[in-house]
């Protein structure tokens, strides 16, 4: 049954709000890195390329998650998490440009890195970096064109040229559907294989690596674990905004928002966990090494209140809030309460990298240009995901 | 009105169970008893079925569970006052673990405990008409009818995409 969405695809007023977003974040960051601070301007950029990293890349293991497992409740959410595929070749440029800010962002490799110089030298950081961003995202954008050349017969594969593009070739053959599907099985698997790795390798470089000799193993994992998480937060907000636009045009139901809130549960306990875990150990082992980086980070000043605000924001308060079921299953509410938490693991972000790039601080290293400079990248993923619902027509359809 | 006839009727699905229960609300005939191969949300909101009380027996279990937990770690440990690298013997970080798994295991004391108690177990019997494959996938939907009126009902079922089966009186 073809469903008719006009009323849910974003207007023209919220693509020119978030082009305005974006400038003035570009602008906020532009000023401050020609100021008399510029390590304050990369610290900003490296927290927010790395957040909004992770919700793009997180957001589209969801549809991937979905499609491997043959899930088939998550049909109208599975072709909303794979908007998020749009910021990737932003995120791509983005990495770029954060070499720039080398000689601000990584305070730990200028001196003595103790037998890691192999591993930890610059060039070689971000070449290994940029190849496991490129696999990653190839494999990624690969999967989602597939998504929308299997939905071309029922519109989904888009209007206009780029819709042309995507469509290019696709004759809608049972056969040819057949080989699709088994194509985006075959790249579900590359991805989240791919997504394990590359979240891993950037956790270590570009967080674990601010202050050698510091390691943690499940480093990694917490990476990669909290950008599901994050990316199930912002597909909520994406998906409430959609349902609150188009109503039943949306195709989806409170059900749907409630089967996707017990996922955000359920990872909000997966990432407090893995961070927990890293806690006792190094709390047990006592290893001044790794005992160094936890307690500049929640027993010392100015960084104890904030670990404490992260863990209430990112754990205690969703925890209980998501218990209940008419909660979930309310977009009004999740919008807000999701938006809330994405803003702790931002904080969290800042916990992790702050110490390292302003040693010795007595007060948090935040202010009016930092919220400037997220909100031109909040601008940036807004309206990359509401060109990619714009350009490809019916994208809640499910897949028959 | 004299209902001594039943009709046990076996549905693929939620969405064809959930069309019946519906649709009897404007029928003359009276739903008995639904069986659901996992909770279903839908049939209980359409059947305005109260809220189970075992989730107070389950909530209980873990508030026990985690304060047992918690104090075992602590008695335990003060009976040998070992000084690991300088951590306090009583020291409620690690003893969390404790707690968590504990919480847990009373959580699912509380849970059965609540259900042997209010589902009025153990019922070695079962149900008096029932289909094993209710416990599979399927749902199934016992209704009563006034006698002559057996398979109206049964096709009415059929109608909706299942299995009908009149019981005899």
């Amino acid at each position: 049954m073809k469903e008719s969405i006009h009323t849910t695809i974003p207007s023209r007023k919220a693509l020119v709000l978030f082009a305005g977003l974006t400038l003035l974040g570009f602008g906020a960051f532009v000023v401050q890195v020609s100021g008399k601070n510029p390590g304050r301007a990369w610290q900003a950029y490296l927290i927010n390329f790395l957040l909004w990293s992770a919700i793009a890349q997180g957001g589209l293991l969801f549809s991937v998650v979905m499609h491997i497992t043959k899930a088939r409740w998550s049909g109208r959410m599975q072709s909303l998490a794979e908007s998020f595929a749009a910021f990737f070749p932003l995120s791509l440029v983005l990495f770029l440009v954060l070499f720039l800010g080398k000689d601000y962002l990584f305070p730990g490799l200028h001196g003595e890195v103790r037998g890691l110089e192999v591993w930890l030298n610059l060039p070689f950081l971000f070449s290994r970096d940029l190849v496991g961003l490129l696999l990653l995202y190839g494999i990624g954008l690969a999967y989602t064109v597939y998504a929308l050349r299997l939905r071309a017969d029922s519109g989904g594969g888009g209007g206009g040229r780029i819709g042309s593009l995507v469509r290019r070739g696709w004759t809608g053959s049972e056969d040819e559907v057949k080989r699709s599907r088994h194509r985006m099985t075959t790249l579900s698997v590359l991805y989240i294989l791919a997504y394990g790795f590359i979240l891993t390798l950037i956790a270590f470089d570009l967080i674990m690596s601010m202050e050698p000799p510091f390691y943690s193993t499940l480093f990694g994992a917490y990476a990669f674990a909290k950008a599901f998480y994050l990316g199930l937060l912002a597909l909520m907000v994406v998906a409430g905004l959609y349902y609150l636009r188009g109503g039943e045009d949306s195709g989806l139901r409170p059900s749907d928002f409630h089967d996707l809130g017990k996922l955000v549960l359920a990872f909000c306990l997966v990432w407090a966990d893995f961070f927990y875990v890293q806690l006792l150990i190094i709390w047990y082992g006592n290893i001044s090494e790794e005992t160094r980086y936890l307690i500049q980070r929640v027993m010392l000043l100015p960084w104890r209140p904030l670990a404490w605000t992260v863990f209430v924001m990112g754990f205690v308060i969703p925890f209980f809030v998501l218990l209940n079921k008419r909660v979930k299953e309310r977009p009004l509410v999740m919008i807000p309460f999701c938006v809330f938490v994405i803003v702790g693991l931002w904080l969290e972000h800042l916990l992790l990298v702050g110490p390292a790039l302003n040693p010795g601080t007595v007060t948090l290293p935040v202010g009016p240009g930092d919220v400037l400079i997220t909100l031109g990248f909040l601008g940036l993923m807004a309206l990359a995901v509401t060109l990619f619902l714009r350009w490809f027509l019916h994208p809640v359809v499910g897949r028959s | 009105m004299v209902t001594d006839r039943r009709v046990f009727g076996v549905f693929p699905n939620e969405d064809k169970a959930m069309d019946v229960i519906q649709e009897m609300a404007g029928k003359p005939w009276r739903l008995e008893r639904v069986h659901s191969p996992f909770p279903s949300h839908r049939v209980a909101a359409a059947l305005k079925v109260k809220k189970s009380r075992v989730g107070y027996f389950t909530l209980a279990g873990g508030f026990l569970g985690f304060l047992s937990g918690i104090a075992l770690a602590i008695y335990t440990a003060v009976q040998w006052h070992l000084t690991i690298w300088g951590k306090p013997v009583v020291a409620w970080f690690p003893f969390i673990i404790v707690g968590f798994e504990f919480t847990i295991l009373f959580s699912v004391f509380g849970n059965v405990l609540g259900l042997l108690v209010l589902g009025d177990l153990p019922d070695y019997d079962g149900p008096e008409l029932y289909d094993p494959r209710c416990s599979g996938e399927h749902f199934g939907i016992l209704a009563a009818c006034p006698e002559g009126e057996q398979e109206g009902l049964a096709d009415f079922f059929r109608s909706k995409g299942g299995e009908a089966r009149v019981i005899s009186a």
